[in-house]
C-alpha cells in the first residue's frame, strides 16, 4: 500500500515537471527573432566570463529571443547534450564555442539535418559544416606575436613559448603560426615551445626549467593571458627575473586575450603587449549572423561592413576573421578594447 | 629501516626482498639521473634539482594526504577540489568584491589558518558520509569532489584571483636558509609522517586497519576515529598543498589542482602504496612523487616535441616501473 501511493507521488512529480518543461518550449517561442540557443564553453576563464556578459546585452540590441545559455564546463559531452535540449526546446539556431573541435562533427550533421542553422565562436569545427564561423585569425596572433618578439629582441636570443592544448584548433593555429614565422624571419632566436595544456602550473615549472637552463632567455610568449600572466610573473619576481621594460635585464614578454589585468601589467611595464580577443566581437557577430540564419540570409567570401574579411576555409565553410588588435603601451589605454570597458 | 618493513604484512617468505620495498624506485631514479645529465649538462646542479623539488611540493604533499589514506584502506578522490577549493574560498573571504571576492572583508592574518580550517572541514563531512552513513568512499569524495569544484566556481563566478593576501603569496615563494620554504614545509611532514607511521602506535594502527579493519577493532583499535582523522589530516594538508600553489603561482586559478588526482595515485602506486589498503611506505611514495619530477624535468630540458611529449612522459614512467619490478623482484599491487 505503502509503495503504491509513492508510486502515484513520484508519477505526479514527473507529470508535473513535464507539464513544466512542454511550458518552457511555448514561453521561447515568444517575440524577437529566434529562439537562438546558445551554449557557453566554460566557466572558468575570465575572458569567456566575460563573453557571457556580453551575449544578453548584444541580444537585447538586435532583438533577439534569446533562450538561457547553457555551459557545457569545457567538456564535448556536456555540450553534445546541451545542444540537443536546446534543440528539444525549440532552438530555430545554436552558437556554439566547441573546445574541441574534431568530436563535434556527428552533432553538426544531426543538426543540419534537422534544418538548424549552427554558428561557431573562437574555434572552427574539423570538418566544416557551421552555417558560419566566427573568431580571431589565431594564426595572425601567432604571427604578431612572432613579428613583436622579434622586432624587439633585433632577432636573437631565445623565447619561451607557452602553448596552449594541441588538440584545439587555437593552440594548433597560435603554435604553427609562431613557430613558422620564427623559423622563416628570425633564425637567430631559439624557440623553446613548451607544452601546457592551458595550465599554469605546467608553464611556470617548465619556465623555471628553462631559465636555469638557460639565463640569458629574453623572450616570453604566452598563448592565453587569462592562464599564464599570473604564475609567469610570480616566477619571474620570485627568481629575481623581472624588470620593467627598459632595463637591459628585461624579458620582453608578449601574450594572447586582452584581459585587464594584462592591461594593468603593461601599464606597469611588467609585460610588453598583448593581442586583444575580441570578446564583445565575438558576442555580437555570432549573435548577429544566428538572426542572420533564422531570417535566411545567406553570405559570400569577401570584406564585410565592419572591418573583417569572410573567407570560405575550404568545402565552402565561411569564417568571418575578425580583426585583433595588438595592445603596446601606446595604446593601452584605448577604451575600444574590450578589457577596458569591463573594470577589473 | 629493518624494523620498519619486518612489521609490514609479508605473504611470501622472501622477507629478505621485502625489506627493499620502500627502495624500489631508487635504482629507477638513479638511471633517470645518469640520463637526464647525458640530455643537458644543466641537469645535474644544485639549482635545477632544487626546482624540481619545489616544483613537486605541492603534488608531494597531496601524495602524502593520499598514501595516508590508502594505507588505512580507504580512498579520497576530493583532495584535488580541496587544492583549489580551500585557498580560493579563504582568499575571497578576505579580498574585496573588486577583487571578485565575496566582500565579508576578513583580516588578512585569517588567511592561513581559514584555509586550513576548511580542508579540515572537508575531511570532517567525508568522515561523517563514510563512517557514520556508511556510504561507499570511492563515491562519497567523487561526488565531494563536484560539489566542492562546483561551489568553487560559483562562489568566485570563474574568476581568477589574482589579488592575494601577503602571507599566502609569501609561503609559497619565500626562502629559508636558502631553500624555499615549500621544501622545508613538505620534506618536515613527510619526516614526521615516515617517523610516526613507522614507530608509534598511532601510525601503525593506519597499516592494521588498512591491512584488515575487523581484526583492528577486535585487537582494540578504534578504527572509526583513527580514520576519521585520517581523512581530516588528508584534508588540511591538501588546503596546505593549495596555499603553495596559490603562492607559487601567484593566483588561485578557477581550475587550480584540476586532474591532479590522477598524478597523485600514480605517485603513490608507482612508489608501491598498495590501493588495497595496508601497505606501502610514505618513503617510497616520496620517491614517486621526485620520479615524476624528474621526467617532467628532463622531458623539458630536452625540449621533446610538444606533440609527443605525453606519449614519452608515460612511456618513461613504464620503463621505470618495470625497472623497479626488475630490480627489486617484488610484485607490485
Amino acid at each position: 500500500m505503502k509503495r503504491s501511493i509513492l508510486t502515484v507521488a513520484v508519477c505526479v512529480a514527473l507529470a508535473g515537471a513535464l507539464a513544466a518543461c512542454n511550458r518552457g518550449t511555448d514561453a521561447a517561442t515568444g517575440g524577437g527573432a529566434g529562439p537562438v540557443g546558445i551554449d557557453l564553453p566554460r566557466a572558468d576563464s575570465d575572458f569567456w566570463n566575460s563573453y557571457a556578459k556580453y551575449v544578453p546585452q548584444q541580444a537585447k540590441d538586435l532583438g533577439i529571443n534569446l533562450m538561457p545559455p547553457t555551459n557545457s564546463q569545457n567538456n564535448v559531452n556536456t555540450l553534445v547534450s546541451n545542444v540537443q535540449t536546446l534543440t528539444n526546446q525549440g532552438a530555430k539556431a545554436v552558437v556554439m564555442a566547441p573546445q574541441d573541435t574534431g568530436a563535434i562533427t556527428t552533432t553538426l550533421d544531426r543538426l543540419n539535418q534537422k534544418k538548424i542553422p549552427v554558428i561557431t565562436v573562437d574555434t572552427r569545427p574539423d570538418k566544416g559544416g557551421a552555417y558560419m564561423v566566427v573568431r580571431a585569425d589565431n594564426k595572425a596572433y601567432g604571427e604578431k606575436a612572432c613579428k613583436y618578439l622579434g622586432e624587439q629582441l633585433k632577432g636573437k636570443g631565445k623565447v619561451v613559448e607557452f602553448e596552449g592544448d594541441l588538440s584545439s584548433i587555437n593552440g594548433r593555429d597560435r603554435s604553427q603560426a609562431f613557430g613558422d614565422c620564427m623559423k622563416q624571419n628570425y633564425p637567430g632566436i631559439t624557440v623553446f615551445a613548451e607544452p601546457t595544456n592551458w595550465e599554469g602550473g605546467k608553464a611556470s615549472a617548465a619556465l623555471q626549467t628553462d631559465l636555469t637552463a638557460n639565463p640569458d632567455i629574453n623572450g616570453i610568449y604566452m598563448q592565453a593571458g587569462g592562464v599564464f600572466l599570473a604564475p609567469t610573473l610570480q616566477l619571474l619576481k620570485s627568481t629575481n627575473h623581472l624588470f620593467p621594460a627598459g632595463d637591459p635585464r628585461h624579458i620582453t614578454i608578449i601574450s594572447n586575450d586582452g584581459i585587464p589585468q594584462e592591461f594593468e601589467a603593461i601599464k606597469q611595464g611588467q609585460i610588453d603587449a598583448t593581442v586583444s580577443q575580441p570578446a564583445d566581437l565575438y558576442a555580437k557577430w555570432a549573435l548577429y549572423y544566428a538572426k542572420a540564419a533564422v531570417e535566411g540570409k545567406s553570405f559570400k567570401p569577401g570584406a564585410t561592413d565592419h572591418g573583417s574579411t569572410i573567407v570560405d576555409v575550404g568545402s565552402g565553410q565561411l569564417e568571418d576573421q575578425l580583426p585583433a588588435p595588438l595592445v603596446t603601451k601606446d595604446n593601452v589605454g584605448d577604451s575600444s578594447l574590450w578589457g577596458n570597458q569591463i573594470g577589473k | 629501516m629493518s624494523e620498519l618493513s619486518a612489521q609490514l604484512p609479508a605473504a611470501k617468505p622472501k622477507l629478505q626482498l621485502a625489506r627493499f620495498r620502500d627502495l624500489a624506485l631508487v635504482p629507477a631514479i638513479l638511471v633517470l639521473l645518469v640520463v637526464g645529465f647525458i640530455v643537458s649538462p644543466i641537469f645535474l646542479t644544485a639549482g635545477n634539482l632544487l626546482d624540481v623539488v619545489q616544483q613537486q611540493t605541492e603534488l608531494g604533499l597531496v601524495v602524502l594526504a593520499e598514501a595516508l589514506i590508502l594505507i588505512a584502506g580507504r580512498i579520497d578522490l576530493s583532495l584535488e577540489s580541496t587544492v583549489g577549493f580551500a585557498p580560493a574560498l579563504a582568499v575571497a573571504l578576505i579580498v574585496p568584491a573588486s577583487s571578485h571576492g565575496l566582500g565579508v572583508g576578513l583580516p588578512e592574518w585569517t588567511a592561513i589558518p581559514l584555509c586550513l580550517l576548511i580542508g579540515a572541514l572537508i575531511g570532517l563531512v567525508n568522515g561523517a558520509l563514510i563512517l557514520k552513513l556508511r556510504l561507499s568512499g570511492f563515491v562519497v569524495t567523487l561526488g565531494m569532489l563536484i560539489t566542492i569544484r562546483g561551489v568553487q566556481l560559483g562562489a568566485t563566478g570563474g574568476q581568477n584571483l589574482f589579488d592575494l593576501p601577503a602571507s599566502v603569496s609569501y609561503l609559497g615563494s619565500a626562502t629559508w636558509l636558502g631553500l624555499p620554504a615549500s621544501v622545508w614545509i613538505t620534506g618536515l611532514l613527510f619526516a614526521v609522517g615516515i617517523v610516526v607511521l613507522g614507530f608509534f602506535r598511532q601510525g601503525r594502527a593506519l597499516y592494521a586497519i588498512g591491512g584488515n579493519s575487523d581484526a583492528a577493532r577486535a585487537a582494540g583499535i578504534r578504527v572509526d576515529r583513527v580514520v576519521w582523522t585520517v581523512l581530516v589530516l588528508g584534508g588540511v594538508l591538501a588546503a596546505l598543498a593549495g596555499l603553495l600553489m596559490a603562492g607559487r603561482l601567484g593566483s588561485v586559478a578557477a581550475a587550480q589542482g584540476q586532474n591532479m588526482i590522477f598524478t597523485t595515485f600514480a605517485a603513490a602506486v608507482i612508489g608501491g602504496v598498495s590501493l588495497n589498503g595496508g601497505k606501502g611506505t610514505l618513503f617510497g611514495a616520496l620517491c614517486g612523487v621526485l620520479m615524476l619530477g624528474l621526467v617532467q624535468n628532463i622531458l623539458t630540458l630536452a625540449h621533446v616535441s610538444p606533440f609527443w611529449y605525453g606519449a614519452i612522459n608515460g612511456g618513461i614512467i613504464l620503463v621505470a616501473l618495470m625497472l623497479s619490478r626488475l630490480t627489486t623482484g617484488k610484485a607490485q599491487d
